[in-house]
């Protein structure tokens, strides 16, 4: 088991070990079936690169994020203020909130769009993050699920009062992770696959050991074919 | 004949009679599996048929149809795969022809009682472990633990020095099998409830496709493709890839079945990425597979076994683009809890692997029979009425999936939305119907192939001979 790293593109095996290796894959015959040494053709291997792309793009934390208590709290604040009020319905009222926010520079003015609601809802939803803000609670750290507002399920690290931060970071710990796996999955395929005989090199067939008859009378089954040498 | 090999001396058994008993078995339960489909799908479309008996409510019957299908026509297809094929990579027999034999009365035991209990109420309401848990313990070690140990003793007892690709998969998918069945049930063993028991639901469910059925039927392929064309597998190196990316990306994404529960964020995260990357080994598989095929595309019509196995690589490919990306939280939004899932499970089940493990029986009968097929004809006429009926189904639960998705979002009421569905639901049935008839067709021409198949002399191979009838 010789490893050799001087060119590890083309083989981490030495070439004697190589060399057996494949006098064993040309004599072998495996239920009379054969295999050959081909690497991955290249529009295939773009095709991989873009699967893995992809994987990240379609699925980056931006696509998935949920909508924080924080977003609505301009519109709690507002929405009984008179000019509001004055708006001849719901839908007239909510534009305006919107607008507003948008027109003063809030920060939140792309998730207003990414994520909007009714003034049903937004009724609902005021009392508790009010109650929220009574108790000096950070408001992103609450996602408003349907017409609640919970506490959100990430877990971050713990602020200097002892809350622990519960909003999702750009670079979510699941993404973190992946990164590495993938990495790490790519790295051992490539030694696996760089242990075998370069693939310039291909087996020659048609040398495969010949069985006997005894040795296909015993085995009765299978169709084996006696392959001639 | 049973009997006799249940008691007899391991010797005296002939090589092969493991995988002849799973094979007819596998057979025969599939009829039944695809028997009870086509009767539940009627129920869906005809609402007034069969009513007023508890035994016959939709409930109760669904989940001995999923039940009967993967455990009794899947698994056991997969297991008479093994008994044939691990001992003809090897070059050798079985390690023991009489443990395959106790080993498939066993499971058609276990699983005809597993499936009364079920029928009878008794369920852990657990969707794909459905079994309570002492059915569960006794299909695992009164049936794959023996099966494992065939597989794991013949491989070992080879008389050659490599392994071939397809063996790996099996000795690996029926280790990873075991793990996933005891993990995957820990939540009845001690009971456990709420998050952990949804998770651990899925996880052994996801598993159940991912580590067992996609790579056995993958690996079927690897035989059946080679074996009989005469072409070189294409690429050991690609096996290599193959077989890695499967037991890394497939055995993550479990939480991505919950993209909406209230697990940890970075657990979906994590897993929606590794859903994607389902398309690795995709990839892998379905290019090694086609590239094999270089130069003997005519089999593809003229062979009935490439017929069938090719058309179930050829289904792989919007299996997964569905699956890679079905799951992702935008998509996953729209078809979650739809007839989209149906079909795509069905895609998974009755399209890529069924049509890869037909193959794998078709074939291994006559070789292990030493028969001819009794008649082209009828195998031609299953071929077509699985594809036709498969194909239906799949279309129209698709389509009734996306209908059901678009109510959903825009909270169109219920019985509208049932009302919109019910021409597909009709077409359901129908397509489901016409591969329970394709099945009956097939168990009759394996019968008469074991009765008046022409012989095959000794030396020769199946498909080399020409079909008498």
């Amino acid at each position: 088991m010789t490893w050799r790293f001087d060119n590890p593109l083309r083989t981490l095996t030495s070439d004697e070990q190589n060399k057996t290796a494949m006098e064993v894959w040309e004599a072998e015959s495996m239920g009379g079936i054969m295999e050959n040494n081909n690497r991955l053709p290249q529009p295939v291997v773009y095709l991989l690169v873009l699967t893995i792309i992809s994987a990240y793009l379609i699925t980056f934390p931006l696509w998935g994020q949920r909508p924080t208590a924080a977003i609505y709290e301009e519109f709690v604040a507002t929405m009984d203020s008179p000019e509001v009020q004055a708006l001849p319905n719901d839908a007239a009222q909510m534009d305006y909130m919107v607008k507003k926010a948008s027109e003063s520079g809030s920060k939140y003015a792309t998730p207003h769009i990414n994520h909007p609601i009714s003034m049903d809802d937004l009724r609902t939803i005021r009392p508790q993050i009010e109650a929220l803000k009574a108790q000096g609670v950070v408001l992103d750290d609450y996602t408003v699920v349907g017409n609640k507002v919970v506490l959100a399920n990430f877990e971050g690290n713990l602020r200097a009062d002892g809350t622990q931060v519960r909003q999702q970071p750009w670079w979510d710990i699941g993404y973190t992770i992946d990164i590495f796996y993938v990495i790490y999955f790519c790295f051992a395929v490539m030694i696996v696959v760089k242990r075998l005989p370069p693939n310039t090199v291909q087996p020659r067939h048609g040398n495969e050991r010949m069985l006997s008859d005894a040795e296909i009378a015993e085995l009765s089954v299978h169709g084996q074919k006696r392959r001639v040498a | 004949m049973l009997m006799k090999y249940l008691m007899g001396k391991n010797e005296d058994i002939p090589p092969g009679t493991a995988s002849i008993f799973f094979s007819f078995s596998a057979i025969v339960w599939f009829i039944i599996g695809t028997g009870l489909g086509s009767f539940n799908a009627a129920k869906l479309a005809f609402p007034d048929w069969v009513t007023g008996f508890e035994f016959f409510a939709f409930g109760k019957m669904r989940q001995v149809h999923v039940m009967a299908v993967i455990f009794g026509w899947i698994s056991m297809a997969f297991a008479a795969a093994m008994m044939y094929i691990t001992p003809a990579l090897g070059n050798t027999k079985l390690w023991s022809e009489k443990l395959g034999v106790w080993s498939c009365m066993n499971w058609n035991i276990g699983l005809a009682v597993g499936l009364f209990t079920l029928w009878m109420g008794m369920t852990s309401g657990r969707e794909y472990s459905d079994f309570i848990y002492p059915i569960d313990l006794i299909l695992l070690f009164g049936v794959l633990i023996p099966v494992a140990l065939n597989v794991w003793m013949t491989i070992a007892k080879r008389r050659t020095q490599g392994i071939y690709t397809t063996n790996w998969f099996f000795a690996a998918s029926i280790f990873m099998l075991l793990i996933v069945l005891l993990v995957g049930n820990l939540p009845e063993y001690f009971h456990l409830t709420g998050l952990t028991e949804a998770y651990l639901t899925w996880w052994n469910a996801h598993n159940i496709l991912g580590l067992w059925i996609t790579p056995v039927a993958a690996a079927i392929a690897y035989y059946t493709i080679p074996k009989i064309t005469g072409n070189p597998l294409y690429s050991h190196r690609i096996g290599h890839l193959h077989f890695w990316s499967i037991v890394i990306f497939y055995s993550t994404p479990a939480a991505h079945h919950l993209m909406s529960a209230p697990l940890p964020e970075w657990l979906k995260s994590f897993a929606s990425v590794e859903g994607v990357l389902i398309l690795v080994p995709a990839i892998a598989f379905v290019s090694n597979i086609l590239l094999t095929l270089q130069g003997k595309w005519n089999m593809f019509v003229e062979n009935i076994e490439i017929r069938f196995t090719v058309t179930g690589v050829l289904l792989a490919i919007p299996l997964n683009m569905q699956g890679g990306f079905q799951q992702t939280r935008s998509i996953n939004w729209y078809i979650h809890g739809t007839g989209w899932i149906v079909a795509h499970a069905h895609l998974a089940l009755l399209g890529f692997s069924t049509f890869i493990e037909v193959a794998a029986v078709y074939y291994g009968l006559q070789v292990l029979m030493k028969r001819k097929l009794y008649s082209l004809a009828l195998a031609n006429f299953h071929f077509w009425m699985l594809l036709i009926g498969f194909s239906i189904y799949w279309i129209a639960m698709t389509i009734a999936g996306l209908i059901q998705g678009a109510g959903k979002i825009y909270e169109v009421p219920y019985i509208d939305i049932v009302v919109a569905e019910h021409p597909y639901m009709i077409a359901r049935w129908f397509g489901g119907t016409l591969v329970f008839l394709g099945n009956c067709v097939w168990l009759y021409n394996m019968y008469m192939t074991a009765r008046e198949g022409t012989p095959v002399p000794a030396g020769r191979m199946v498909h080399e001979l020409a079909y008498e009838r």
